[in-house]
């Protein structure tokens, strides 16, 4: 079918769409005049296009009706119950129409007449009852919801969703020119926030920026889809294929929010389904084998996806019979596909590699589901086409995982950025499990020869340096020390990489990187930060392998087990272990802890009557502070919830999340305790959750900063302005604003007083002298320590009027 | 043939390269290097969202770019659909060639035969015609492949 014909076909099917709902609407409410318009619309487009066709009946139907309706658009005829019949007679003929021009098929001959008659006024509705019978059903739902609203003149008729068809290098192009504009408005911020508060260019700058991060939403859909679209079709294929071959099939899918481009989507739709088909057919076993082998009577098919960077890796893995080296073997020596001699050098991997190449399928019987020809090779071909790759591993007896690798020529991933020195990284989120913070004890770090070890959730799991990796430099921070990232292979291999630092997380543009820089092998892509700096993304997959790290045969089906078995066999609730101020060793319960956080102690403010941490913006209730100064620069808080309210604890050390095994025994003297138990044969204080909330949660709020206004110099912008800044103010930057609290020269203080001006806020005064007159209102302009006291103590009474607001 | 040519300084002698495969000249900024990379890829540098593969042609013709001065401006080339920074002595101007690039008897000496061209007479005077895709590569394939 030519593009025209199939942009008619789209077009109409549109329109289709979005009156389908009008036309009901219409014939709840004959006189309606914005739905008449609309119907009228549709066919008239519908006539105008066909003139470009060879479609006479079609355009015959729309002609006729689009006279009918004109009348009663000019007035001419008052529509009634039949007319509408009948016009609806005949979208419904429009639609089957372009069903069957679709299909390059020929419509049955005759039945227009009548339809047409059926528009003259006064006709009998014979063959409109019909069709308006055979439209019911489908639009049932929607009428009632439609009559329910009596008034529908008001309201407006919906415009109909079109669509264009666009080449993708040109939506390439305007995607990187938004990248770019990204950039050049990142770069202008930076110079705007040099050059200080302007309020003439703040205001439109805000809204640029706003319009931008739009756009870029915007582009981001046109080309990406999730994945789940192609998932969602699997359950039933799954189903069907399982019950017609008597088998039963449980189908795992995990990774559905990966995003890939649309077009890439299409290209995998059909060697998925192909190496699914092939699990059902030759993978899993019939129950009654299955229960022989002492295996579950259903067979559990799992299919995940995962990004890194510029690919997309699908594992699909069965926990079927697997794959027999010597049938395949066999059966390649007979085709004469390798010779024996070659067969006795070959590994069991590469043997099993076998089954992708042409003319390969090893069922014995052909079944009516695969093994018809098309084969694997099919698929690999496929997927090579797109520059992707296959793989298959497979243990005898447990099953089979087939590793699709495909490729994003763009793509948007969550990641995390991480430092070694002075260096970052990213790493794709999808990979990290979790994050364990250096001085954590759980990590148990020990070396075994070379290589290094950590324990995590009770196992040893390899670790490795980053630093290592690259062979950069080795840091300053010891190894022990190194943050730790978890990270967890599609193949659900589990390792640790250390890294100095966390540095962010967000969303990462991947671009690919020149094949000089790839064939390193431990980079995927590179990304550029905010500041316009690239970052390289790491190949968490390369780096696992180059390090035998990544094992494809161990099967993902066989380790689920073991872990759905773990956890039936504890149901012991955990508790996150630390060491209080006092030295005590205390324990929260772990659904309450929502972070860990370090704060310096600057963001701890003991002015109000009752300590006060500000933690990423917000103010939160503080405990468990030591009477007395504190005792180090940071503080080490546990951020706890109880869905709503939160707080934090501050803590001397934290120890562990532990599991509470042992009894609670309750405590009543001290409502704050819910109980003492024991963890590795100590006691341990478990704070007692609800009393902990009762007394000191809150609602956080974010943290509004007080506004200050500062002197219109130069010298309070540049130096005055990050001082105010950094005492947590928000510096006033136009006449409107309400400021809590103001600095002021002393002169103009004096020429304000003499002016009787009114001072809405707090007033500090600054003096240009060290020492001078009025020494004790004011305060010398270079008096750090003085301005820092005055602008906390302002602040403290800003706050205390507005709790009282 | 009239061919524009940009003319640059790598390791002292004159080169060029041919304008069409230039994309622009820009300043360069801040390298973020790249670990487990050869020697001669200096890092990646950001073009407006592009990442640039910083590609330091001194070394990857294999000489020491501490003996020569450094431009702060870098040639930006396209080879296979990768843009790359090309970093040099120093950019000198455009101009035209006159005939198509030729080779010399004798050569130009083992680093330079790899990554010439040949020799091409320019308004201004002679230079060696670079190979982009072998600056690229950098010596330490060329080392493999010989």
């Amino acid at each position: 079918m030519d593009d025209l014909l199939a942009d008619f076909v789209a077009e109409t099917r549109e329109m289709l769409e979005a009156s389908a709902g009008e036309i009901v609407a219409w014939e709840a409410d004959p006189a309606d005049r914005a739905r008449l318009d609309t119907i009228f619309r549709f066919v008239h487009t519908v006539k105008g296009n066909c003139g470009f066709f060879d479609f006479p009946r079609l355009a015959g139907l729309s002609h006729a009706a689009e006279d009918a309706l004109a009348d009663c658009r000019a007035g001419r005829r008052t529509p009634d119950a039949e007319l509408v019949t009948a016009v609806l007679a005949i979208i419904d003929r429009i639609a089957q129409m372009v069903d069957v021009i679709e299909a390059g098929e020929e419509f049955p001959e005759g039945g227009d007449e009548e339809l047409i008659a059926a528009l003259e006024p006064g006709a009998e509705g014979v063959t409109g009852d019909a069709v308006a019978a055979e439209l019911e059903p489908e639009v049932g739902p929607a009428s009632t919801e439609d009559g329910n609203s009596p008034a529908p003149k008001k309201t407006e008729a919906p415009a109909a969703q079109r669509s264009i068809r666009l080449p993708v290098d040109l939506l390439d192009r305007v995607m990187s020119g938004v990248s770019d504009m990204v950039l050049a408005r990142n770069d202008l911020a930076h110079r705007l926030r040099q050059a200080g508060t302007q309020p003439t260019i703040d205001g439109p700058f805000e809204r640029l920026t706003t319009i931008l991060s739009d756009v870029r939403d915007a582009i981001t859909r046109m080309r990406m889809q999730r994945i789940e679209t192609l998932f969602s079709a699997l359950p039933r294929l799954a189903r069907d294929l399982s019950n017609e071959l008597g088998k039963q099939v449980l189908i795992d899918l995990e990774g559905g929010d990966v995003e890939l481009d649309r077009e890439m989507i299409e290209m995998i739709r059909d060697p998925l389904t192909h190496i699914i088909r092939n699990a059902i057919d030759h993978g899993i076993e019939k129950p009654s084998d299955r229960l022989a082998m002492d295996k579950r009577e259903t067979g559990l098919l799992s299919i995940a996806a995962r990004q890194a960077g510029n690919t997309i890796s699908i594992v699909v893995s069965d926990d079927g019979r697997g794959l027999e080296e010597e049938k395949i073997a066999d059966k390649a020596v007979k085709t004469g596909l390798i010779s024996a001699a070659h067969r006795s050098e070959m590994s069991r991997d590469a043997i099993l590699q076998l089954v992708f190449e042409p003319g390969f399928s090893t069922a014995e019987e052909v079944s009516n589901v695969s093994g018809r020809g098309v084969g694997l090779d099919v698929v690999r071909d496929n997927l090579e086409r797109v520059g992707g790759s296959i793989k298959v591993s497979s243990t005898p007896g447990v099953g089979t995982l087939f590793t699709l690798q495909i490729p994003l020529t763009l793509s948007i991933i969550a990641g995390l950025t991480v430092e070694i020195g002075e260096q970052r990284f990213a790493i794709p989120q999808s990979y990290v499990e979790e994050i364990i913070h250096a001085s954590s004890k759980a990590l148990d770090f020990t070396r075994a020869g070379e290589n290094a070890l950590v324990t995590f959730r009770d196992t040893r799991v390899p670790c490795l340096m980053l630093t290592d990796v690259l062979g950069a430099e080795e840091g300053e921070i010891p190894a022990e020390q190194r943050t730790m990232v978890m990270l967890r292979l599609a193949s659900g291999d589990l390792f640790a990489l250390a890294v100095d630092r966390i540095h962010s997380h967000g969303d990462l543009v991947v671009k690919p990187l020149a094949p000089a820089v790839m064939k390193a092998g431990v980079y995927a892509g590179s990304t550029l930060l905010d500041d316009g700096q690239p970052v390289l993304l790491l190949d968490v997959t390369n780096i696992a392998s180059q390090h035998q790290l990544a094992s494809d045969a161990r099967s993902r089906v066989f380790r689920g087990a073991e872990e759905e078995k773990a956890k039936s066999e504890k149901p012991a609730s955990r508790a996150m272990l630390f060491t209080d101020f006092d030295g005590r060793r205390c324990a929260v319960r772990l659904e309450l802890v929502q972070r860990i956080e370090t704060a310096p102690v600057s963001a701890i403010d003991l002015t109000g009557d009752r300590p006060r941490a500000v933690i990423d913006g917000v103010i939160l209730p503080l405990v468990g502070l030591p009477d007395g100064p504190l005792p180090a620069e940071k503080v080490r808080l546990l951020r706890l919830t109880d869905g709503s309210g939160q707080l934090v604890h501050a803590v001397r050390e934290i120890d562990d999340a532990v599991e509470l095994t042992d009894t609670l025994k309750p405590v009543d003297t001290d409502p704050m305790i819910e109980a003492v138990t024991l963890v590795e044969g100590k006691t341990v204080t478990l704070i007692d959750g609800h009393a902990l909330f009762a007394r000191h949660g809150e609602v956080p709020e974010a943290a509004i900063k007080p506004v200050c206004r500062i002197p219109q110099t130069e010298w309070a912008s540049t130096i005055l302005a990050p001082l105010v800044a950094a005492a947590g103010y928000e510096i006033a930057d136009d006449q409107e604003t309400d400021e809590d609290v103001a600095i002021l020269f002393d002169d103009e203080y004096q020429a304000a007083l003499a002016l009787d001006v009114e001072f809405a806020a707090p007033v500090i005064r600054l003096r240009d002298i060290p020492e001078g007159a009025n020494m004790e209102e004011t305060v010398y302009r270079y008096d750090r320590e003085g301005l820092v006291a005055a602008l906390r103590s302002a602040s403290g009474a800003a706050r205390a009027s507005g709790s009282n607001r | 043939m009239n061919e524009l040519l940009v003319m640059c300084q790598i390791a002292g002698r004159r080169c060029a390269f041919r304008a069409n495969d230039v994309q622009s000249v820009i300043e360069i900024g801040a390298i973020t290097p790249v670990p487990r990379t050869p020697d001669h890829i200096a890092g990646l540098t950001a073009l407006r969202s592009q990442a640039l593969t910083v590609i330091d042609c001194r070394r990857a013709i294999g000489f020491d770019p501490q003996a020569y001065s450094l431009d702060h401006r870098a040639i930006v080339v396209a080879s296979s659909g990768y843009s790359y920074a090309l970093r040099i002595d120093s950019i000198e101007d455009i101009t035209s060639a006159i005939g198509e690039p030729g080779t010399v008897p004798g050569g130009f000496g083992a680093e330079w035969s790899n990554a010439a061209s040949g020799l091409v007479e320019t308004r201004t005077g002679p230079a060696l015609m670079m190979d982009l895709s072998a600056l690229i590569a950098g010596q330490v394939s060329i080392e493999n492949a010989a």
